[in-house]
C-alpha cells in the first residue's frame, strides 16, 4: 500500500457548511492507497497539525493529502510541518475544497461530489510524488553594474557602501551619463554637475568599486549568484596607469571633430576627455578621427606626453570576471527627431534644436559658456518656442508612450531662458501638462507666472520666413490656427532605449517590451527585478523617468542586490526540469523553447546503436538547476518525455486526469 | 535519360567511391524477386555497386536508415531525391545525423509509382554534394497531379458526423504496429511515447479510442516537422490514410503563418518550437 | 450516470489552470463568493505552457465532456513566454480535434488573469452550459468493461520502490 493519509479540513464552517466533510472523509478511506482519513475543524491550527503528525506516526503514513483551502494559502505551512515529521516535504498534495468548492457552490450534494473528486485526484497525484531536495547554490559576493549614468552610479555606491565589491562598466570614456550634460535640474534648479560630479568622484575613490570606463559587456554566462561576464576594454591608446590627466596631449592634438557630448556645438580633439570633470579624468584616443592611427602621420601627442603614456599599438582587451548579481542601468538616448519630423525641417534649420542641445547651450561649462545664442548666427533670440511630445505620444511618427520628464523639462527650459535673456518671450506648445511629482505643479505654476505662454496644440509645421522660424499650430483651446515667429525652437524629444540596450538584454536573457525597454518581473510588486534571477533594473532602461525616480529605483535595485549578496548561498526550488539521459535523443527542441537558457546540450558517453560498438559521445540535454524556474515548457517540446518536470511529471498529471473518471 | 542510363550512372559513381575508399557504403536501392518492387540496398564494395538499381519502383525513401549509423568511421554515400534530401535536412536540424558524415548523391526525380509521388512538390534534391544528372525542369510543383493536402482536404470536406465515422473506421482498422513511426524520418526519439508504460501516455488496449490517441499524438509530434515524404503510408500494412493527420497540421500552420515547408534547409525552425508575439488566438 | 441520464446529466469538465494567473483568479472567485456550476475540476499546473496536448487527448479518451486550458494573458506570463507556445499549440489542437470528429465545442482555451475572478466564473459557466447542451461525449472508450487505468499494479510496484527511498 502507498500509505496515504487524507485530512479533510472544516475551516470552521467555511468548508463544512457547504461540503459534507464527513462523507468526503469516508469516501477518501476507500480510495486506492489511502490507509487513514480524518476530518478536523482547523487543519492549519496547532492541534490540527499535531493531529496529522500523530497520524503519521501511528499509521506510518508516507504521503499526505490535505483537503482544505487553496494550496496558495497553506502549502508552505504544511510543508514546514512535514519537515518536522521526517516525511519529505514534497510528498504532499492539497485538494482545494474551499476557494474552488465550498465558497463557489450552493448545492451541498454537488459540492461534496466535487470535493470527493478533487480529493481522489490529489490522492492519485500524491501516489506519484517523489521526495525532492532543494539544492544550495553558492553566491559570488560581487555585483556588476552596467552603465555609469546616475542610476548606475547610485546603485554602485549603495552596494559598495554596504560592503560588497562592485564593478561598474561604462562604454563612454567617462561616467556621468545624460545627467552631467544637463545644466540645471527640476524642480529645484540646482546645478546638475554640482550634484552629480561629487558622486562620480565618490565612485572613483571608493575602495569597493572597480570602475571600467570605455568598456562594454561582451558576454554573460551563468545564473543567479554565479554569473561569468566577459568584459571588453576598448583600446584607449593611452596608458591610464601612468597618465596623470595633465591634458597637454588634448591641447596640441591637431585633429578636430564635432563633440558628441556638446551635441555638435563645438569641436573636440581626437585625444580627449569627455568633459572637464570627467571620471576617470584621463584621455582616450578616438581611433576614427586620430590622424596617426588613420594615416600613420602625426604622432604629436606621443611627442608631447611627458610620461610616455601614448601607445598607438593598443588593442581591445577581453577578460572575464565572476559576479553574483547584475544591475542593468543602460539608460536612454533622445529620439532622432530629424528622421521622424520632416515638417520640422528634418534638421535643415540650424535654429531648431533638441532639448539636450539646449542644455549644452545654456550650460556655463558648455561651448557658449552659458550664453543662449542662435546656432546659425550667434545672436541672442528674443522669441523662443518650445515644442513638447516630439516623438512621444505620437504612435504614427514616434512612440506611443509619454516620456514623463519632458513637461517639467520644458518648464525648466523656460525658467532658464527667463533667467538669462531680458525681455524674452517663451511659447510652449503642449498636448497636456503632466506634473505629478513633489513640487512639480508649483514649479509649473511659477513658470506661467514668469510669463511662459502655454499654447495647447501640436505644431504642424515649422518654416522659415527670412531670418525667423514660424511655428504653425492649431490652438485647440481657441480653435484657431496660430503662427509664432520664433528665433529659436527647442524640441523636447522622446526618450528611447539606449542604442545597444537590446543586445545587453539579449546577453542577460532579460525581456524587452515592444518599445525596447527592459521588462520588470512584475509591474507593481517586483519593479526592479527582471524575470532572470539575479538581474536587476535601475533607471530609464526600464522606462522613461526623471532623475528622482531614477535614483530611487537605483537604490531599490541596490537593496535587492545587497539582500542577495548578504547570503552565502541560496536555496533553489527542487521543482525543476529533469532529464532522463537515456531517453534523450539530443534533438534540442527543449533548448530552443526554454525562456531562461537553462537547457544546454551536453554529452553522454556510451556504446550506442549505430555506434559500431565504439564508445561515442551522444548529445543530450542538460538542465542548469540554478537557471531553471520550473515552468515546464520544455516537457511539452520533448516528444519522448525524456525531460520532465519534478513535482508535475507527465505521469502525475495523467494520473490526476485518470482519477476523475474511475 | 532513361532509367537504364540512370542506373548505370549510379552504379559507376558508387563503384568509384567505394573503390577509392571514400565512403563506407552507398545507400541505394536493389532489385527484389518481384519485378515491380525494389528494396534498400547497402552497397559495400564495387561489386555490390553493380547491383544497385534505379527505376519507377524505388518507392522507399532511404533517409531513415541514416539514424541506424550515426557514428560511421567513413562517410556514408546516400542516393537522395527530393524526399530523402528534405528528410536529411530535418534530421540534421534535430541533431540526429551530421552533414559531415554524409556524401549526398543528388537524384533529380520524376516520381515513382507510389501514390504520394503524385502530390510531390519537391522532386529535386535541396541538399547534395553532387548531382548525378541534371534536374528535369518539368519536375517540381507543376507535375503534381494531386493537391498538396489532398488527404486532409478530403476529410475537411466531410461533415462533423462523417468525420467521426471516417476516423472510427480508420482507427478500428489500425493494428498499432507502429510501422508508420518506424518508417518516419522525423520520428527520431530513442524511446517512443507509446512504449513508455510507466508514464502511460498511450493506453495499451486495442480500442479505436486508444488507436486514435496514438494517431493524433503522432501527428502532433511530427506534424510541424513533416517533410511530406509519405513513408508512413507506404509502411502501413493496413493502407490507412496516415498522411491526412500531418497534412492537416501543415495545412493549418500554412493558414496561420503563411508558406510553410519543412526540410528546405538544415536550420529551419518548426512551428511549435517557436512563437510570434502576434500569433492569433481567435480560437478562444 | 443512471437511467434518466438525459435529465440528470451533469458534465464533468477538466480545467488546466496555470498557478500564477488563472488558478489565482479561480481562488479569487472563491474569496468573492462568486457562484458557478460545480462541473469543473481544476488541475493546477505551473504554466499553461506545461499543458501537453496529450493530456487533453487523454481526458477525452477517459470520457471528459469538456476540457479547458487557461493561462495568463499573452505578455503576462510568469515565465515570460510560456503562454505564447500554449497559444500556438492549442490553436492547432482545436483544429485537429475538429478534424478528428471530436466536437470542438468541448475544448476551450482562455486567458484569465489573477484578478479576473469574474472572467473565470463566466468562462466556467459558459463552458458548462455549452457542454451540457452537447450531451455526454461520445469519445469515451467503450470497447471494454473497465476503463480504469492499469493503476493498482503500478502503484504496488512504485510503493515497493519507495521503501528504498
Amino acid at each position: 500500500m502507498s500509505k496515504v493519509g487524507v485530512f479533510v479540513c472544516h475551516c470552521g464552517t467555511n468548508i463544512a457548511a457547504a461540503v459534507d466533510v464527513v462523507r468526503a472523509c469516508e469516501a477518501a478511506k476507500s480510495m486506492p492507497g489511502v490507509v487513514h482519513a480524518a476530518e478536523y475543524k482547523y487543519m492549519c491550527s496547532e492541534p490540527g497539525q499535531q493531529m496529522i503528525l500523530d497520524a503519521i506516526k501511528e499509521y506510518g503514513l508516507k504521503r499526505i493529502v490535505i483537503a482544505s483551502c487553496s494550496p496558495r494559502m497553506h502549502e508552505t505551512t504544511f510543508r514546514k510541518m512535514l519537515k518536522k515529521s521526517g516525511v519529505n516535504e514534497y510528498l504532499i498534495e492539497i485538494a482545494n475544497i474551499r476557494e474552488q468548492v465550498a465558497w463557489v457552490h450552493d448545492d451541498k450534494e454537488k459540492a461534496t461530489e466535487k470535493a470527493i473528486d478533487l480529493i481522489r485526484m490529489a490522492v492519485a497525484k500524491v501516489c506519484r510524488d517523489e521526495p525532492l531536495k532543494s539544492q544550495m547554490i553558492p553566491i559570488t559576493k560581487r555585483a556588476l553594474v552596467i552603465g555609469g549614468g546616475i542610476a548606475g552610479i547610485q546603485a554602485a555606491l549603495d552596494i559598495a557602501d554596504a560592503g560588497h565589491e562592485v564593478t561598474l562598466v561604462e562604454r563612454e570614456p567617462s561616467i556621468g551619463g545624460r545627467m552631467v550634460m544637463l545644466d540645471k535640474t527640476f524642480p529645484t534648479l540646482d546645478c546638475s554637475a554640482c550634484i552629480s560630479t561629487p558622486k562620480m568622484v565618490d565612485v572613483s575613490a571608493h575602495p569597493n568599486i572597480r570602475l571600467l570606463a570605455y568598456s562594454e559587456v561582451a558576454k554573460v554566462e551563468g545564473y543567479i549568484g554565479n554569473f561569468t561576464v566577459t568584459i571588453r576594454q576598448k583600446a584607449r591608446y593611452v596608458n591610464h596607469d601612468i597618465c596623470t590627466g595633465c591634458g597637454a596631449c588634448s591641447e596640441k592634438c591637431p585633429a578636430k571633430v564635432p563633440s558628441a557630448f556638446n551635441k555638435g556645438l563645438s569641436k573636440r580633439p581626437a585625444i580627449y576627455t569627455l568633459f572637464p570633470q570627467a571620471v576617470p579624468a584621463k584621455p582616450v584616443i578616438d581611433k576614427d578621427s586620430c590622424i596617426k592611427l588613420k594615416s600613420g602621420k602625426c604622432g604629436v601627442c606621443e611627442k608631447i606626453c611627458p610620461l610616455g603614456c601614448i601607445n598607438y599599438e593598443d588593442e581591445d582587451m577581453e577578460f572575464t570576471e565572476d559576479f553574483g548579481a547584475i544591475v542593468t542601468a543602460t539608460g536612454y538616448q533622445t529620439a532622432d527627431w530629424a528622421q521622424m519630423y520632416d515638417e520640422y525641417g528634418a534638421g535643415r534649420f540650424p535654429d531648431v534644436i533638441d532639448g539636450l542641445t539646449f542644455e549644452r547651450l545654456v550650460n556655463a561649462s558648455g561651448p557658449t559658456e552659458g550664453h543662449i545664442v542662435r546656432p546659425s548666427d550667434g545672436t541672442e533670440p528674443k522669441t523662443i518656442s518650445i515644442i513638447k511630445c516630439v516623438g512621444s505620444r505620437d504612435p504614427k511618427k514616434g512612440r506611443a508612450y509619454c516620456s514623463r520628464a519632458c513637461c517639467m523639462y520644458a518648464a525648466k527650459h523656460a525658467r532658464q531662458i527667463f533667467g538669462k535673456i531680458e525681455g524674452v518671450r517663451v511659447f510652449i506648445f503642449y498636448i497636456d501638462v503632466r506634473t505629478p511629482g513633489k513640487g512639480y505643479e508649483e514649479f509649473y505654476d511659477k513658470t506661467r507666472e514668469d510669463g511662459a505662454i502655454y499654447v495647447r496644440g501640436r505644431v504642424s509645421r515649422i518654416y522659415k520666413e527670412g531670418d525667423t522660424l514660424i511655428c504653425q499650430a492649431e490652438d485647440s483651446l481657441l480653435g484657431k490656427q496660430v503662427r509664432v515667429k520664433s528665433d529659436l525652437v527647442i524640441l523636447e524629444t522622446a526618450m528611447e532605449p539606449a542604442e545597444g540596450s537590446a543586445s545587453v538584454a539579449g546577453m542577460l536573457g532579460a525581456a524587452v517590451d515592444g518599445d525596447g525597454w527592459l521588462t520588470e518581473a512584475h509591474p507593481k510588486l517586483r519593479p526592479v527585478e527582471t524575470q532572470v534571477g539575479g538581474v536587476f533594473l535601475a533607471g530609464v532602461c526600464q522606462g522613461p523617468k526623471d532623475i528622482p525616480d531614477t535614483v530611487s529605483q537605483a537604490s531599490a535595485a541596490a537593496a535587492k542586490v545587497i539582500g542577495l549578496l548578504n547570503k552565502n548561498e541560496m536555496e533553489s526550488s527542487p521543482m525543476i526540469a529533469s532529464v532522463e539521459a537515456d531517453k534523450c535523443s539530443g534533438c534540442s527542441a527543449c533548448e530552443a523553447i526554454c525562456p531562461y537558457k537553462a537547457i544546454t546540450m551536453g554529452e553522454q558517453p556510451g556504446r550506442e546503436a549505430g555506434g559500431n560498438s565504439k564508445k561515442v559521445m551522444r548529445p543530450i540535454a542538460v538542465v542548469n538547476a540554478g537557471l531553471c524556474q520550473g515552468c515546464g515548457a520544455c516537457t511539452v517540446a520533448c516528444r519522448t518525455g525524456a525531460i520532465d518536470l519534478l513535482g508535475y511529471r507527465n505521469r502525475q498529471i495523467l494520473e490526476e486526469v485518470d482519477a476523475l473518471w474511475v | 535519360m532513361n532509367y537504364t542510363e540512370k542506373t548505370k550512372l549510379i552504379q559507376t559513381r558508387a563503384a568509384a567511391l567505394l573503390e577509392a575508399g571514400e565512403v563506407s557504403y552507398v545507400l541505394g536501392w536493389g532489385a527484389t524477386r518481384f519485378a515491380d518492387k525494389t528494396r534498400a540496398r547497402f552497397a559495400r564494395s564495387p561489386e555490390e555497386a553493380a547491383t544497385l538499381v534505379y527505376n519507377e519502383h524505388c518507392t522507399q525513401s532511404l533517409a531513415k536508415y541514416l539514424v541506424d549509423d550515426r557514428w560511421p568511421e567513413t562517410r556514408i554515400a546516400i542516393l537522395a531525391r527530393g524526399c530523402e534530401s528534405r528528410a536529411i535536412n530535418r534530421m540534421i536540424r534535430d541533431n540526429q545525423i551530421r552533414r559531415e558524415n554524409l556524401l549526398i548523391l543528388g537524384l533529380p526525380c520524376e516520381g515513382t509509382d507510389a501514390e504520394r509521388c503524385r502530390s510531390c512538390r519537391a522532386h529535386d534534391p535541396v541538399v547534395y554534394d553532387e548531382l548525378l544528372w541534371e534536374p528535369n525542369s518539368t519536375g517540381a510543383a507543376a507535375a503534381a497531379e494531386l493537391s498538396r493536402y489532398y488527404r486532409a482536404d478530403a476529410v475537411d470536406a466531410l461533415s462533423a458526423a462523417e468525420k467521426k465515422a471516417y476516423w472510427d473506421d480508420v482507427y478500428a482498422r489500425c493494428i498499432r504496429c507502429y510501422a508508420c513511426r518506424n518508417a518516419c524520418p522525423v520520428c527520431s526519439c530513442r524511446e517512443c511515447f507509446v512504449d513508455m508504460h510507466r508514464t502511460g501516455f498511450q493506453g495499451k488496449r486495442h480500442s479505436a479510442t486508444d488507436n486514435q490517441t496514438f494517431g493524433v499524438t503522432r501527428a502532433f509530434h511530427v506534424g510541424d516537422r513533416c517533410i511530406e515524404c509519405g513513408e508512413c503510408e507506404r509502411a502501413c500494412p493496413m493502407g490507412l490514410p496516415i498522411l491526412a493527420q500531418t497534412q492537416k497540421i501543415l495545412k493549418e500552420i500554412e493558414a496561420l503563418a503563411g508558406d510553410y515547408e519543412q526540410g528546405l534547409d538544415a536550420a529551419q525552425d518548426n512551428y511549435l518550437g517557436a512563437f510570434d508575439l502576434d500569433d492569433k488566438d481567435d480560437f478562444m | 450516470m443512471g437511467i434518466n441520464e438525459a435529465t440528470t446529466y451533469e458534465p464533468k469538465i477538466l480545467a488546466f489552470c496555470c498557478n500564477w494567473c488563472t488558478y489565482t483568479g479561480a481562488d479569487l472567485a472563491g474569496l468573492n463568493r462568486m457562484k458557478y456550476p460545480a462541473n469543473v475540476r481544476v488541475v493546477r499546473v505551473p504554466c499553461s505552457g506545461r499543458v501537453n496536448p496529450q493530456f487533453i487527448l487523454r481526458a477525452f479518451a477517459r470520457g471528459a465532456d469538456g476540457v479547458m486550458v487557461c493561462g495568463c494573458h499573452p505578455g503576462d506570463c510568469h515565465y515570460t513566454t510560456g503562454n505564447y507556445f500554449t497559444r500556438r499549440r492549442f490553436m492547432l489542437m482545436k483544429k485537429v480535434l475538429e478534424f478528428n470528429g471530436i466536437e470542438p465545442q468541448r475544448f476551450h482555451a482562455r486567458w484569465i488573469s489573477g484578478s479576473e475572478a469574474a472572467k473565470f466564473r463566466d468562462a466556467v459557466t459558459e463552458v458548462a452550459q455549452v457542454v451540457k447542451a452537447l450531451g455526454p461525449a461520445a469519445t469515451k472508450v467503450t470497447t471494454q468493461a473497465s476503463s480504469k487505468a492499469p493503476a493498482s499494479a503500478d502503484i504496488e510496484s512504485s510503493v515497493q520502490k519507495e521503501g528504498a527511498l
